[in-house]
């Protein structure tokens, strides 16, 4: 058991210092508006999670389980799952603001286009897993 | 009665939350692959951080010439897959931000109150890295700090909160993935009884799946086989003679009058200096080099670079082949890389070149017209393009 507790106060140690260093890094290096910025970055992703992307969570699956008969619930949940952080993560591209008008190489596709591809093809894969669900005898012991 | 009181404020506690897919069993799993992600992407980080360094006390090699580019890609690919394991991580955690501490004994409120403070760190850094990574690969600068003084600094934050947290959790983890994914007795709340609507395997299965995804999706820009199916990368892959562009000659600022043949390229050892007209650089020996554009921002592309050696170059102002020189460009006002160190192992290198084609046609404009630094296992960012002058350092 010793060797263990010297290994997690071993770790502790070095993480404490290695954040204190990032810390230090993070302040030294930047001018007050940008450790500002630096500072409500760090805040809003936190709200931005805590708060708002859980609670989106809440509710998507109090629909499912209140809203979706229980053979569809599981393959519906997978396709939001995937979906759902798959478009979380685009959301630069999606909007890209950052195109500029004489660089046409830079964000040159189509992306919305291929948000609806993708979406596309994730309601269809919903859709066939539901109709094997079915065909198979409704919520079997091992959910998909 | 003292200790009773946490319990008795008002608002939501862990008890609410009755799926038994908010497990420690789950989130364990997850956290093992997403702090695999996160170790990938900080080493990656801080191989990508040094070769932009100006001073290397340890030379970044030249050799392979496609490191940078297999690094970054991965850096920014770890990156993307790590979004969704940490929103499936935090997902199973959730109760706990609920918690109240066991009582309000002094000691007690200190030990919670720094795991609290360190798991704010962690889960605040976290996000901050994804979000501000994410945002700069798609050229998206909403924010108003320094992208790479704070991508920088708050990695060590996240990388060292990660570690406090892996100390602090230890003996959950290890019992946690040595137990079977479906065990309630462990360490689950005693309300997480709920089926909910999958397995905690299927949930596995469905994280796992949704993160192969993100990258199937995205990785594209640096993968060319991935071109068609990364309906979300942030490169094509098209360009001018093949090759896409981060900084055009307009936005650099530069038109015919600068490009035209007034060009000249001045290279300085000490007192020797020599003025290269894009016609002399022309008249030397010519050498073609296949090597990759490797951008920071996780895109990239291979070339057939066509110029003059630097080593040869060099020669012509009586310079050792490997020197440090400063490299600089003619456009003004421009980013603080368009004046940069070429460190004596990449000048000494003879796939370093002076290139004045790509792809067996001249330069297009956007790609450096009339003569660009190409080096091996060099950060795109320090490819100086629309050269002004070579400077051996003193």
């Amino acid at each position: 058991m010793s060797g263990t507790v010297l290994t997690r106060t071993a770790l502790g140690a070095v993480g404490v210092a290695l954040g204190l260093y990032g810390a230090w890094l993070t302040l030294s290096r930047q001018t007050t508006a940008q450790i500002v910025s630096t500072v409500q970055y760090l805040v809003g992703g936190v709200v931005l999670n805590d708060v708002l992307i859980a609670a989106a969570a809440l509710v998507v699956g109090v629909l499912v389980t209140r809203g979706l008969p229980a053979v569809v619930r599981a393959p519906v949940v997978v396709g939001a799952v995937v979906l759902g952080s798959t478009t979380l993560l685009a959301v630069p591209v999606l909007l890209s603001y950052g195109r500029k008008p004489d660089n046409l190489t830079l964000l040159d596709r189509d992306f919305v286009g291929g948000w609806w591809v993708f979406a596309g093809v994730v309601v269809a894969c919903v859709a066939v897993a539901v109709v094997v669900r079915v065909r198979r005898g409704a919520g079997g012991s091992e959910p998909a | 009665m003292t200790s009773t009181l946490p319990t008795q404020l008002p608002g939501p506690t862990p008890e609410h939350f009755t799926s038994r897919l908010r497990s420690p069993a789950v989130a364990a799993r997850v956290g093992l692959w997403l702090g695999l992600s996160f170790g990938v992407c900080f080493l990656t980080g801080l191989l990508s951080h040094y070769a932009q360094n100006t001073s290397q006390p340890i030379p970044f090699p030249t050799s392979p010439s496609w490191g940078y580019r297999v690094t970054q890609g991965l850096h920014v690919i770890t990156g993307t897959a790590a979004v969704p394991l940490l929103l499936v991580k935090l997902w199973t955690v959730y109760p706990r931000l609920f918690e109240r501490p066991p009582s309000l004994r002094v000691r007690q409120l200190l030990v919670t109150g720094l795991e609290r403070v360190s798991i704010l760190a962690l889960v605040a850094s976290s996000i901050f890295m994804l979000v501000s990574g994410l945002t700069n690969t798609a050229s998206w600068y909403v924010w108003h700090f320094g992208f790479r003084a704070a991508h920088y600094g708050v990695a060590w934050v996240a990388i060292g909160s990660l570690l406090v947290h892996i100390a602090v959790k230890l003996p959950v983890i290890r019992e946690a993935l040595l137990g079977d994914v479906d065990d309630t007795h462990s360490h689950d709340r005693a309300t997480a009884v709920d089926q909910g609507v999958m397995s905690r395997r299927a949930l596995l299965r469905t994280t796992w799946l949704a993160s192969g995804t993100a990258v199937v999706l995205t990785a594209g820009a640096t993968v060319p086989w991935l071109r068609t199916v990364s309906v979300f990368g942030i490169r094509s892959g098209d360009g001018p003679q093949g090759i896409p562009v981060n900084r055009t000659a307009r936005a650099a600022g530069l038109g015919d009058d600068e490009l035209g043949d007034s060009w000249r390229l001045t290279v300085t050892n000490g007192d020797q200096s020599v003025s290269l007209s894009r016609a002399d650089l022309a008249g030397m020996t010519q050498r073609t080099e296949t090597l990759p554009i490797a951008c920071v921002e996780g895109w990239s592309a291979n070339g057939d670079w066509t110029g003059v050696r630097m080593s040869d170059v060099l020669a012509l102002v009586g310079a050792d082949p490997e020197s440090d020189v400063t490299v600089s460009s003619i456009q003004q006002n421009g980013p603080y890389y368009t004046v940069n160190t070429l460190q004596k192992n990449f000048t000494g290198d003879d796939r370093t070149l002076l290139a004045l084609r790509l792809n067996g046609k001249e330069l297009d404009p956007d790609h450096g017209y009339p003569c660009r630094l190409i080096a091996p296992n060099r950060p795109g960012v320090l490819q100086t393009k629309w050269l002004g002058s070579i400077e051996v350092q003193a």
